[in-house]
């Protein structure tokens, strides 16, 4: 056909089609990918979600079920978080420090810490005239600024304050909110320090 | 009855099974020349356009004003653009026309109707064409390497059977009957690419699916093109010519029967990544699947190592064998780093980060191209029976290709494991970012690199057929021109 010569010398002369040699898988080969198969079938068993269309992330233990979980005792503790923020914050800081002559801080306050009977009364109703927190001398006039708050709401903020910054009191649940709104019915009349202390 | 006996069901005529004879070589390149010129030489100006595209974005990473007032050219186009042009015009072409090539060769028989392929071949690249333009054009459907639009993808689609569609009948008509290893790798190839395009392209624009469904099927697509596509016309290459330059047997038919049919089974499950917001028995299974991609890795790596007796292919005196070598290294190096990368808690730091992309690269420059590279420099001296007019550039299109290979892989992959650590703890995500230039501008010389090489390449591959042509052309007006010899007029 063609009476050109060969290529020879940037390419190999042309050479036979090949052929392939008959010799054995090696054994280590095999024992490979049935190590990784075994893997895979484990892998695949605790990462598939057992093929639902509704696990999207699936937890291998208990342990780590657990970690997704809200801190148990606490339930409302997140939500007072943003409660806190939008109703609080503002006056009283992100950080719980209060505003120096105007908003008293939450951390080490003795009213924060001490008894939630006063403490639940303050955002009903209000708060007036001279008050010792901290060891600072305040002159409030503070609005009754969680009277609109549902008693979940109020609860989860109220043990948001207390349990943050490094506080470390008690919890209030929505059941004692409920029983202080009970007791001073319908007042709109702002609390003082005095009347505060009287409770018990 | 006699069971020696001539007309004795038990013995089997030979007579009866015998094929025609074998066609010889040349024969068999003369009949492939011209779909083939056409094929590679269209391939080599396609990787240059898609060079420069990459290039063009790879700018706008220094200079963000880099020719931003032209919609035409902004990143978000120019680098789909390149990506297309890549995949489509080069990567998928050049590598059916070595398949076409392997197959007539390794079927002793004469490409079937080469013609035929010519118009598939032209048919496909006017559907590469108006695709590029498409996505320039503002065209995009937005699955990444599905971006092309519908009517550009109809083009492709057909250019495609009308091409493989006689590589099967060249696979038909061979006649020798024992297949070799390479012959599997094609014809699973000729048949992959129209069932996973048109699936992909039926379900995601014919039928519109919505949500999460279109990221899934986006994502199985490119898996099945550039992990199970390229991988089989890539390795088809190599345990073509790797045996054959080098004058040996194959080491092992089994052990390259094990990479094919891992390479089937498990690698088209790969691809969604580990955090994919899909249902989480999707991403496992794509994890598992790609980690096993490794025995795929080791099988090929045996084979091919056992068959040159441990000798590396890059210092081989063969440039074909050097670009082979390059490419089989490559081929080993993604899939290691898949295999790792597959694995949540790594991938959580690689995803979204310049690893990603230099994994890709380096599958589509550093394996494919590589592998190609090889067999054409093979095939086309074959087809022409001359040598290439510059065979020093043969020799610099490797060092060139190899050095830029390295300097945008080992950039890229360093500069995105520094940016997913920074990420785990973003504080400023600008500063991360920003961050990661240095990585880039050297990636950057690579690509430039690579684009050098590209150019020696069409150099080369060009000057060959237009010598060849123009041989021809001239002996034949030599031969119509010649004066008409007297004892022929009168005879």
């Amino acid at each position: 056909m063609s009476a050109q010569p060969r290529p020879s010398t940037l390419t190999a002369a042309e050479t036979a089609e090949p052929r392939a040699g008959d010799i054995a898988l090696p054994l280590w080969i095999i024992v490979l990918l049935f190590l990784l198969l075994y893997w895979g079938v484990v892998y695949f068993d605790q990462y598939s979600g057992g093929f639902s269309p509704e696990v999207y992330m699936p937890c291998r233990s208990t342990a780590e079920l657990a970690m997704y979980q809200p801190p148990a005792g606490a339930p409302e503790f997140a939500g007072g978080k943003t409660v806190y923020e939008n109703v609080c914050g503002l006056c009283h800081g992100t950080d719980g420090m209060g505003k120096p002559g105007q908003a008293p801080p939450f951390v080490n306050s003795e009213w924060a810490l001490g008894n939630p009977n006063r403490m639940i009364r303050i955002p009903l109703a209000g708060l007036t005239g001279p008050i010792q927190v901290a060891g600072q001398q305040y002159n409030l006039a503070m609005p009754a600024m969680g009277a609109a708050l549902p008693d979940d709401d109020l609860a989860a903020v109220l043990t948001y304050i207390r349990q943050s910054w490094g506080n470390k009191a008690s919890a209030v649940t929505p059941e004692q909110v409920k029983a202080v709104r009970a007791e001073i019915g319908n007042r709109t009349q702002p609390w003082t320090a005095e009347q505060l202390n009287a409770i018990q | 009855m006699n069971p020696n006996h001539p007309k004795s069901p038990f013995i089997i005529h030979n007579s009866s099974f015998n094929l025609p004879p074998s066609v010889a070589p040349d024969v068999i390149d003369a009949s492939c020349r011209l779909p083939l010129v056409v094929l590679f030489l269209s391939a080599a100006v396609w990787l240059l356009t898609a060079s420069a595209f990459g290039l063009i974005a790879s700018i706008k990473f220094h200079a963000p004003g880099f020719l931003a007032d032209s919609a035409w050219l902004t990143y978000g186009r120019v680098r789909p653009a390149a990506v297309n042009a890549m995949l489509y015009g080069f990567c998928l072409q050049a590598g059916l026309g070595v398949a076409l090539w392997m197959l007539a060769r390794l079927g002793r028989t004469t490409l079937a109707a080469p013609w035929m392929v010519i118009v598939g071949a032209l048919c496909w690249n006017l559907g590469v064409a108006a695709g590029v333009v498409g996505i320039l054009g503002g065209g995009s459907t937005g699955f990444e390497n599905l971006e092309m639009p519908a009517y550009a993808a109809a083009l492709v689609f057909l250019g495609y059977l009308m091409m493989a569609f006689w590589g099967v009948l060249t696979f038909h008509q061979r006649r020798e009957r024992q297949l070799y290893v390479s012959q599997w790798f094609l014809f699973a190839a000729l048949f992959w690419f129209p069932w996973i395009y048109s699936t992909a392209n039926l379900v995601l624009q014919g039928f519109g699916a919505r949500g999460m469904a279109q990221a899934v099927i986006a994502w199985w697509y490119s898996d099945n093109l550039l992990v199970v596509w390229l991988a089989l016309v890539g390795l088809a290459a190599i345990f073509y010519f790797v045996p054959k330059l080098l004058n040996r047997e194959l080491h092992s038919r089994y052990l390259a029967l094990m990479a094919f049919w891992m390479l089937i089974l498990f690698a088209s499950w790969g691809g969604i990544p580990a955090s994919a917001p899909v249902p989480a028995w999707m991403p496992t299974l794509s994890v598992v699947t790609t980690v096993l991609g490794v025995i795929t890795v080791i099988a090929v790596f045996v084979n091919v190592f056992r068959t040159t007796g441990g000798k590396c292919l890059m210092r081989m005196s063969n440039p074909s064998l050097k670009f082979i070598g390059a490419g089989l290294a490559s081929f080993v190096v993604v899939g290691f780093a898949s295999a790792v990368t597959a694995l949540p808690a790594v991938n959580q730091v690689t995803q979204f980060t310049w690893f990603t992309i230099g994994k890709g690269l380096l599958n589509f420059y550093g394996f494919f191209a590589m592998v190609i590279f090889g067999a054409i420099y093979y095939i086309v001296p074959q087809l022409m029976g001359q040598e290439f007019p510059f065979p020093k550039l043969v020799r610099a299109h490797f060092f060139t290709a190899a050095l830029g290979v390295l300097l945008f892989a080992v950039p890229l992959a360093v500069g995105g494991i520094a940016q997913g650590l920074k990420l785990q703890h973003a504080v400023i995500f600008a500063d991360i970012a920003k961050g990661t230039l240095p990585f880039l501008r050297a990636s950057t010389v690579g690509d430039l690199m690579m684009a050098l090489g590209h150019v020696m390449f069409l150099v080369n591959l060009g000057g060959l057929v237009f010598q060849f042509y123009r041989g021809r052309a001239l002996s034949a007006w030599a031969e119509a021109t010649a004066e008409i010899k007297t004892a022929e007029a009168r005879p």
